[in-house]
């Protein structure tokens, strides 16, 4: 499956390898320097003692050899420097056998070719590559009628598709680019020119916007003429390709149509845009420079600002209110002031009768007793509901041996025997005695002292 | 301008055109319409004949400056009307300056508002500058100062925005306009400069700031609070 985003892939991928250059005026000049030397000498590459000697010739006609570094030591880092960032290659794949031979990278002659060559669109350049390239597309057209086996639809189809209209549209492309450079650096003039000489400028100035303008219609005109052609002969290799069942053909062709429709978009907006800039500028001729033309009033409205020039002054500019939109009155009752409510400092007391919680064990116990029970065992599964859960019947054990000792005297031998009273509990028995007492004995009372603490369930 | 080449035969086929409600808005709250403006502008060539009459009955002028553009000058009180504030008036009056320096055909007209600051601190002058716009401050911190200038030239900057004197590209970059010439018009003309201020203010185009010196703070904080500058607000008369 293909990368939904190609452009995103490439651009990470060229930060995660760091890529960068580092490219001194001097590293410049020696790669330019090697670059006419090439084409002046017809040679690919250079041995050592070529390179050291046209880098001496650089450090002289540039005045850098004023550090006082050896010129061969300084060639030799210059030399690494470019080679490390892939501007300069090792050629003879000799190792340390002999001394290199070295040739420049598409890179290096790329950079000189920038500054070398002047590769602005032109009429001239425009008719040439157009022509090229009509002469291409029209060979590739007779190819594909006539081409029959993969191998042709390949060779005399998709190849020149790919290759030749790519380098060709490319180098419109370039010179595109080359163009615009041009108008960044003319727009740089004209300032140039009228900060030179304000006035006189004037004619200067008007005559360039025009030929530029002149230039660029007649370059805009060339463009969609020979792309609306390109287009066209692109469609019918495309619609053979299609009728021939040939994806690889048709979509070299539509490739190649996306091409062309960006250069012939290129001149429309170049168009476009210097055609604003052309109106803008005329205008600022005739408004400015035309009405100022000793530049008496940048000069007065200098003074006015620097504090020199009379008497200060507010421009006046109208300032209607904007339109008040009423709202429909709505009638409001009177709002009640908001108040906190009163707290009381101290919270009321809720007047509650005592009550004893054992109240109700203790007249169990005492019907228990009366209806005859003797032992502990037996009066306290005769009180505990046989219902209720062991950890109930637990807590009622040990408030009956609580209890009991304060309505009846106690009998207990010293081996006291450990009975069932009820199922899941087990006491240690106790005689009851049958003097029951009126009310609840004293901490010091022994018998009570003795049945503490002996309520402990298994 | 002739009635006979406007597209438009009645001052209601002006009226009923799409865009004059939000000109006409625009205009009376202090609008410059120039040709960037297209639409506006057309309109305005187009219905001149039929708006200036119109608008003279409010007590407006509309005028239309050789430099081309167009703007609503109240003459009477029946339109609310203010005179730019001191920071309005000087940085528009930089960019003006700015505006006429040949250094704009390269740029298009763009500037940012740090050139516009350098270029008032280099011509006024630092300190000036500090003092003129931290008015009645005898002693200032200058850090505090600085920036209190900023600020001030930052709202004068979208106040001129409003004012269609430049259009904000974006957060701190401006493309100044043509109206911005009426800044410098108090200054142009062959004649006596003094006769020529005292026309324009007898019609009502500037108003001499007589004395500066009498209480700028409290007419700075006028402008910033209202956003504004001196109004001189009057109820239509019925």
């Amino acid at each position: 499956m293909p990368d939904p985003h190609p452009a995103a892939a490439l651009v990470t991928s060229l930060a995660r390898r760091g890529v960068s250059l580092e490219l001194p005026t001097l590293d410049l000049c020696f790669l330019a320097a090697l670059q006419l030397r090439a084409d002046h000498a017809a040679v690919a590459s250079f041995q050592e003692d070529q390179l050291f000697d046209i880098f001496q010739q650089v450090v002289v006609l540039t005045n850098e050899g004023a550090g006082g570094t050896r010129s061969s030591k300084r060639a030799t880092h210059v030399v690494r420097r470019l080679r490390d960032q892939r501007l300069l290659v090792r050629v003879d794949g000799a190792g340390v056998v002999r001394s290199g031979e070295y040739a420049l990278t598409r890179l290096a002659t790329g950079i000189v070719a920038f500054y070398l060559e002047d590769e602005a669109l032109t009429r001239e350049s425009l008719d040439v590559l157009a022509g090229t390239l009509t002469a291409c597309l029209l060979a590739v057209r007779e190819a594909a009628r006539t081409a029959s086996e993969p191998e042709a639809w390949r060779a005399h189809v998709v190849g020149p598709l790919r290759v030749t209209l790519f380098e060709l549209a490319g180098g419109i492309e370039r010179r595109q680019r080359g163009f615009d450079l041009q108008q960044e650096t003319f727009q740089r003039d004209i300032s140039a020119l009228l900060t030179a000489d304000w006035f006189g400028a004037v004619e200067r100035c008007t005559s360039l916007l025009d030929t530029t303008s002149a230039v660029l219609h007649e370059l805009n005109d060339m463009l969609l003429r020979h792309s609306y052609r390109f287009s066209e002969l692109l469609q019918e290799v495309r619609e053979i390709a299609e009728g021939a069942g040939h994806a690889e053909a048709e979509h070299a062709a539509r490739g190649a149509i996306e091409q062309v429709d960006r250069i012939a978009a290129w001149g429309a907006a170049r168009q476009r845009a210097w055609s604003d800039y052309h109106d803008w500028v005329h205008r600022y001729l005739r408004d400015v420079v035309r009405l100022d033309p000793s530049r008496t009033l940048i000069h007065r409205l200098r003074e006015q600002l620097a504090g020199r020039g009379g008497k200060a002054y507010a421009l006046t500019v109208a300032n209607a209110p904007a339109i008040r939109l009423l709202r429909q009155a709505i009638a409001t009752p009177d709002a009640v002031p908001v108040r906190r409510p009163k707290k009381e400092r101290e919270p009321k007391l809720d007047a509650e009768i005592a009550s004893d919680p054992d109240a109700a064990l203790t007249t169990s116990i005492r019907n228990a007793l009366a209806e005859g029970a003797r032992g502990l065992a037996e009066l306290t599964a005769r009180v505990a509901e046989p219902d209720a859960s062991v950890d109930a019947r637990f807590r009622t054990a040990g408030k009956v041996a609580q209890i009991v000792p304060q309505i009846v005297a106690i009998a207990s031998t010293e081996e006291r025997a450990w009975v069932a009273a009820g199922e899941g509990i087990v006491v240690e028995e106790w005689s009851l005695g049958s003097d029951e007492r009126l009310g609840p004995r004293g901490p010091n009372d022994p018998a009570a002292d003795e049945g503490k603490g002996e309520d402990d369930a298994p | 301008m002739s009635m006979n080449t406007s597209r438009f035969a009645t001052l209601e086929d002006v009226i009923v055109d799409d865009a004059f409600p939000d000109l006409d808005l625009a205009l009376r709250r202090g609008r410059h319409v120039d040709r960037d403006d297209a639409a506006w502008f057309a309109l305005l060539v187009d219905a001149q004949d039929y708006l200036e009459p119109l608008y003279r009955r409010y007590g407006c002028e509309l005028v239309q400056k050789s430099d081309g553009y167009f703007y609503l000058l109240p003459t009477l009180d029946k339109l609310g009307r203010r005179h730019l504030s001191p920071a309005e008036m000087l940085v528009g009056q930089a960019l003006a300056l700015l505006y006429l320096e040949p250094v704009t055909v390269e740029t298009g007209a763009i500037v940012s508002r740090e050139q516009v600051l350098s270029h008032l601190a280099g011509i006024v002058g630092s300190d000036v500058l500090l003092g003129a716009l931290n008015p009645k401050r005898k002693r200032y911190d200058e850090r505090a100062a600085a920036e209190t200038v900023r600020a001030k030239v930052e709202g004068a900057l979208r106040r001129l925005a409003t004012l269609g004197f430049v259009d904000a590209l974006d957060e701190t970059r401006y493309r100044m306009r043509s109206p911005l010439l009426r800044f410098a018009e108090p200054l142009r003309g062959a004649g006596s400069a003094a006769a020529h201020l005292e026309s324009l203010v007898a019609s009502g185009e500037i108003a001499l700031r007589e004395d500066e010196s009498e209480d700028p703070v409290q007419e700075e904080k006028a402008h910033e609070e209202e956003g504004l500058g001196d109004t001189d607000e009057a109820e239509p008369s019925p």
